[in-house]
């Protein structure tokens, strides 16, 4: 019986990397949980203490965050313009990406740093320009302005991470798809970018979250009509109180895109997230 | 096809890689490019498939001026030295990609990409991906897809070198016999002289951008022109003995026993080869020094340094009085500090032009 002692340790160790790893779930998890929860509350509900656990769900929240706050609008205009800037940054970042990684360009190396440069900027700094700028080009509170702005601030991020997605791949996987008669065009198209799917998905899981979630220059820069998501939620905090339950719901309704995106990408994430770690 | 390089130079910034080579491949070649790493035979070669552009000078592949063609409008295929196949397609699908590019029908695709995976005994393969495959058989899956759409040049870049020694033995072979079963035109680097040797039927052997000696292997291997050439093919290499032509017309050498067994063909070479200050090599294969007992009229007397049994011959190393050299032999019972006498057969003795 002298092999059952470590069997049963072995049992124990993994019981308590278990135990473990189901302690830090809940402790990361419990925000998540009580925003939820809170938004299906009542105000009474809300208001209790110690905090009730069981209690009748109600839709009052949500109904008072489309009738009061216009969140309809604003969920509509958040998914333009962050659809818009995602687009934009994830098309043009991959192929300047692509020049940057491939092509004898001459002078890259100060090109892209140039690129990386712009996020050096404080945001706040650009705020007022951008103001101006966009008064004088009449498309302040369009969703123009916003698209505009987060796509280029998510631009220099796409542009450096797929660079080196891009660089991972070996050349001569291109160039045979070059002799075997692609133009460069379709090599890239055929051979390069399903290899850099994994990379892609991350990147702009990545850009479409800092967008989506973006308050600074969405609370500034719009007025009315391209009102995002982040303005309209913050507004559930008024100067005498906070609208907890309110401030639920908009939370709620925030992250839920984030976590359906994820989960669509999760395929690639994993892969993609962990790429270069390990030489396949 | 015949591919004909006229006078080719790649240069990067100041470094010229290519310097000037020029010439012609015949239809249905083996034609190698052997050098050291850094000798630009790779070059070379890319720049016939159009992945590099020539800096200077023309290549036309069957009579078309291709110099600036796009590597899809030259009608070549190519092997690299890692492969190349498409990850996250099956082997199937790497041997069929060409085809599928061309748009031929999908059942005169399945029936090339068969028929090519049956010539090359991957046929059980087809459903893998080449993560899945060792070396050896990845490499016959690039050889599939180079040959499933009929080229009629194939490239290859150094294709072996990352396989084993015994496997690079068999591969060594089985692409000598299928492109000349195939009857395709084919330009081959590598830096392995066995490689070269056993497959070419010419070898260009190339140095710091220049090709210095375009030439049947075996005439590589027995008249090498230069100094690099002889002291790169052969294992161990050519033993070379530094010489001049005196203005007597006698040759002064470095051992003056091997400079005396030149004959007369061989000095009439050494007068055109020798640099202007009269300076050459004489240059003797391992294998025909012959070694005989000390003091043998027209041996010349050497010091056993060190004797390598290999098993099927034996490397001796011998000291003539500060000059170093190898003599191969068979089974011997030589030891180190034995004095013997050496003979240079005079058909085997080589005028060898220095490096320049």
């Amino acid at each position: 019986m002298a092999s059952q002692k470590p069997l049963l340790s072995r049992a124990a160790k993994l019981a308590a990397a278990y135990a473990l790893a189901l302690i830090a779930t809940a402790f990361f998890a419990f925000p998540v949980f009580w925003m939820a929860s809170s938004s299906f509350k009542s105000e009474l509900d809300i208001s209790q203490y110690p905090p009730v656990w069981s209690f009748t769900p109600t839709f009052e929240n949500y109904a008072k965050l489309a009738s009061e706050l216009d969140a309809f609008d604003a969920f509509v205009n958040s998914a333009v313009i962050v659809g818009l800037a995602t687009t934009l940054a994830m098309v043009c970042g991959t192929m300047a990406a692509y020049a940057l990684a491939r092509f004898d360009v001459r002078g890259k190396e100060i090109i892209a740093f140039e690129v990386l440069s712009i996020r050096m900027l404080p945001p706040i700094v650009s705020v007022i320009p951008m103001f101006i700028i966009a008064r004088a080009l009449g498309i302040f509170d369009t969703y123009w302005l916003l698209a505009a702005a987060y796509g280029l601030a998510g631009l220099p991020f796409v542009v450096w991470v797929m660079r080196v997605f891009i660089q991972d791949i070996p050349q001569s996987i291109e160039e045979a798809a070059m002799i075997d008669g692609c133009s460069r065009f379709q090599t890239f198209w055929r051979v390069t970018l399903p290899l850099l799917l994994p990379g892609l998905a991350a990147t702009m899981v990545i850009v479409f979250m800092f967008a989506w979630n973006e308050f600074l220059l969405a609370s500034m820069l719009t007025s009315q009509n391209a009102k995002t998501l982040p303005v309209i939620a913050a507004n559930a905090i008024k100067p005498k109180a906070i609208a907890w339950g309110l401030a639920s719901a908009a939370g709620v309704v925030m992250s839920l895109p984030v976590v359906v995106l994820v989960l669509m990408m999760q395929r690639y994430l994993v892969r993609g997230l962990t790429l270069g770690a390990v030489k396949g | 096809m015949a591919i004909q390089i006229n006078n080719v130079y790649k240069r990067f910034g100041s470094l010229t890689v290519v310097n000037g080579v020029s010439v012609d491949i015949a239809d249905g070649e083996f034609f190698v490019m052997l050098g050291p790493s850094g000798c630009g035979k790779t070059t070379t070669l890319r720049m016939v498939a159009g992945l590099e552009t020539a800096s200077e000078g023309q290549i036309f592949i069957d009579g078309r001026d291709m110099t600036h063609a796009e590597p899809r409008h030259r009608d070549i295929a190519m092997a690299f030295q890692d492969y190349g196949l498409y990850p996250n397609m099956t082997v199937f699908q790497n041997i069929e990609f060409p085809l599928k590019i061309r748009k031929l029908a999908p059942a005169e695709r399945r029936r090339k990409v068969e028929e090519t995976a049956g010539r090359l005994g991957i046929s059980d393969y087809l459903g893998r991906k080449p993560a899945q495959m060792s070396g050896g058989q990845r490499q016959r899956v690039s050889l599939a897809r180079a040959l499933v759409r009929n080229p009629k040049v194939f490239l290859m870049d150094e294709p072996l070198s990352n396989l084993d020694a015994k496997l690079r033995a068999v591969m060594r072979t089985e692409i000598k016999k299928l492109v000349t079963d195939l009857g395709i035109t084919t330009i081959y680097v590598t830096h392995d002289q066995i490689e070269a040797m056993s497959m070419a039927d010419r070898i260009a052997v190339m140095r710091k951008g220049d090709m210095v000696q375009v030439a049947p292997p075996l005439q590589v291997y027995d008249r090498p022109t230069t100094c690099f050439v002889a002291d790169f093919i052969g294992s161990p290499p050519m033993n070379l003995f530094k010489a001049e032509l005196a203005n007597s017309g006698r040759v002064v050498c470095q051992v003056q026993g091997f400079g005396d067994a030149l004959d007369d063909a061989e000095r009439e070479r050494a007068r055109a080869m020798a640099d202007r200050h009269g300076h050459f090599a004489v240059g003797i294969r391992p294998e025909h020094l012959q070694c005989v007992a000390a003091g043998t009229p027209g041996s010349v007397e050497g010091i056993v340094e060190l004797v390598e049994p290999l098993g099927q011959t034996t490397n001796i190393y011998l000291l003539s009085g500060d000059t170093k050299y190898v003599v191969v032999t068979d089974r011997t019972t030589l030891r180190a500090g034995d004095t013997i006498g050496v003979i240079a057969p005079g058909d085997k003795v080589r005028a060898v032009g220095l490096d320049r």
